[in-house]
């Protein structure tokens, strides 16, 4: 300890405590996240997930302990700085937007970083493209569907430029094809390479995608590792009161019958070991295999 | 029928300059003691349905019937009596639900409300709490100071202390986790099968209703574009699509799967056991 290179990491938090009173929602808490990861926070209604998330632009105020964001240590006279560095996705897109257009809500957050107007039309432009929204720049967001104005959202947060991205539940309140379509912009970002994306998901399907996954109970972090490994651990998703994901709940369930294709989280790779395993089972058969 | 919808319309009035169609002659007949999964893509109607349940919206045009009441459009505005003793209502945002001081004062409120004694309003507070699995130390606290999933779970409690015949819950699961999502559904499936309640679940998430629900409705456009089963709705592509749905992931997986060994997709329960011993049993009759 001591030695780490403190600007390697985007968030950084040493020995964090939050509480009211005697009670503590967040005890001891110690995390490093490096730059470009992906993680998923997880943990049973009430575990301190959003709590945990608040205190990283000072929306909350921790109790005791230390928070740095990209270097710069959390204290009454960085927390304007640190906001820049930070962007947040609530779950309910509504209580986000306050423009009469989805261009006017990501002008918003621009005009008040004191942006040329050649810079604000260019960014928002940049954005839009990126998040598949330029032919809904006109609308008023109460006209979008959930999946549009979550995109919008983002556009309006990424719009300003942050390197660490904050979703909390942000996917719980659209339905099912909007939050695919939220799945797949954070991949983009992901692939980007530019992003820090911190999740808060009760979605295992998410969590198989991410780097990495930080269980919370009870105010403290219990598990916190790769998420192909956490997610086949029935104790630790009781804990957290998850089901396992439906793939791997398919794998155990063939494994039962005698066909074997390893224990997979993700969708699309048991799809691809089913086809190679009934692919391979019929060039056996017919002898046509090598 | 506990619930029948004849003809029902509903325009919103007080959203700008053109009323807004909520409800567009809405048919519809749902039986007592099931489970009814509703589902539908944002401003389909859903909510605006639910809302008629209680008669806290009144049809411009057409007949709600509920339990023994009618309730007519054109109606004096008058709520019968004892209508929303026995219809409960759970909204979608429970920070608009709930307004007490602490969660314990707004869970009885309901009960005392009706006339319930301060012995059974309590007791009545206390199964509530223990029946969606909100803790009671939290009972003191004010609902505003809890998570959201808690928050939902008072919500859900606050209006079944009252008891009702018929409860109707607004996407009830959101902010909930997974396996507090899986038991709120298999305590209120227990409801429709034990005391013969009647249960109606607006909803997103056709997965986490798949094995509990009796009946799903789907309406688009204020109107319903299907009523049925679990096993027939899965398999009808167009109108999950149409409600903003993917096939469940078993579905979804047997389809590839059927489409790779050139065969046609099976019906099948949309569980992995179901689909685990579909496609054993089919790669022992193809050796």
């Amino acid at each position: 300890m001591g030695t780490i290179d403190k600007s390697k990491h985007a968030v950084l938090l040493e020995h964090v405590y939050y509480g009211q009173g005697c009670t503590n929602v967040l005890k001891d808490v110690s995390l490093a996240i490096p730059h470009g990861q992906w993680v998923c926070i997880a943990g049973r209604n009430g575990a301190g997930k959003s709590t945990l998330i608040r205190l990283l632009n000072g929306l909350l105020l921790m109790s005791r302990g230390r928070i740095l964001i990209d270097g710069l240590e959390q204290s009454g006279r960085t927390l304007g700085d640190i906001r820049r560095h930070i962007g947040m996705v609530f779950a309910n897109p509504d209580d986000q937007f306050v423009g009469l257009t989805v261009e006017d809500d990501i002008a918003f957050g621009l005009e008040n970083l004191c942006l040329s107007r050649e810079e604000m039309q260019h960014r928002i432009q940049t954005y839009a493209e990126r998040l598949d929204i330029v032919h809904l720049l006109n609308r008023h967001p109460a006209t979008l569907s959930g999946g549009q104005k979550q995109r919008s959202a983002i556009a309006a947060v990424l719009a300003m430029e942050p390197s660490i991205l904050v979703l909390d539940e942000a996917a719980s309140m659209l339905d099912e094809k909007a939050k695919n379509e939220l799945l797949d912009s954070m991949r983009a970002m992901h692939a980007d390479g530019r992003y820090t994306l911190i999740s808060i998901t009760h979605d295992v399907e998410e969590m198989a995608e991410a780097d990495r996954l930080i269980v919370l109970d009870g105010g403290m972090v219990t598990a916190d590792g790769s998420p192909r490994e956490l997610l086949l651990r029935e104790d630790l998703l009781q804990r957290c009161r998850l089901k396992a994901p439906f793939a791997l709940q398919l794998c155990r369930e063939l494994k039962e019958r005698g066909i074997d294709i390893g224990e997979l989280v993700r969708e699309k790779e048991v799809q691809e070991a089913l086809w190679l395993y009934h692919s391979k089972r019929y060039l056996t058969a017919t002898g046509t295999g090598g | 029928m506990v619930i029948s919808f004849e003809e029902v319309s509903y325009r919103y009035r007080d959203r700008g300059m053109t009323p807004i169609l909520g409800l567009d002659g809405l048919n519809l007949e749902l039986e007592e003691g099931r489970m009814i999964a509703v589902l539908g893509a944002p401003g389909s109607g859903k909510s605006t349905m639910l809302q008629h349940m209680n008669g806290l919206m009144r049809a411009d045009e057409g007949l709600v019937r509920i339990l023994d009441f009618n309730l007519e459009s054109g109606d004096s505005r008058k709520i019968p009596p004892k209508l929303r003793q026995r219809v409960g209502l759970v909204f979608q945002y429970p920070e608009q639900q709930l307004f007490e001081d602490t969660v314990e004062k707004d869970l009885l409120f309901g009960p005392l409300n009706f006339g319930w004694s301060e012995a059974e309003a309590a007791e009545a507070v206390r199964r509530a709490a223990f029946f969606v699995g909100l803790d009671e130390a939290l009972l003191a606290q004010s609902p505003f100071k809890l998570s959201s999933g808690q928050m939902r779970k008072a919500a859900v409690a606050a209006v079944l202390a009252a008891d009702p015949d018929i409860l109707a819950l607004d996407e009830p699961t959101a902010s909930l986790d997974p396996a507090s999502r899986e038991d709120l559904m298999q305590r209120l499936h227990g409801l429709t099968k034990a005391e013969g309640k009647t249960v109606i679940v607006v909803t997103h998430r056709l997965e986490e209703l798949v094995s509990y629900a009796d009946d799903f409705v789907v309406i688009k456009g204020g109107r319903v574009i299907f009523q049925g089963t679990a096993r027939e709705l899965v398999h009808k592509q167009e109108v999950l699509e149409e409600a903003g749905l993917m096939a469940p992931s078993s579905v979804r997986i047997a389809g590839t799967l059927a489409a790779q060994l050139g065969i046609e997709t099976p019906e099948m329960l949309p569980d992995a056991a179901a689909l685990a011993a579909w496609y054993a049993g089919l790669l022992e009759s193809q050796s």
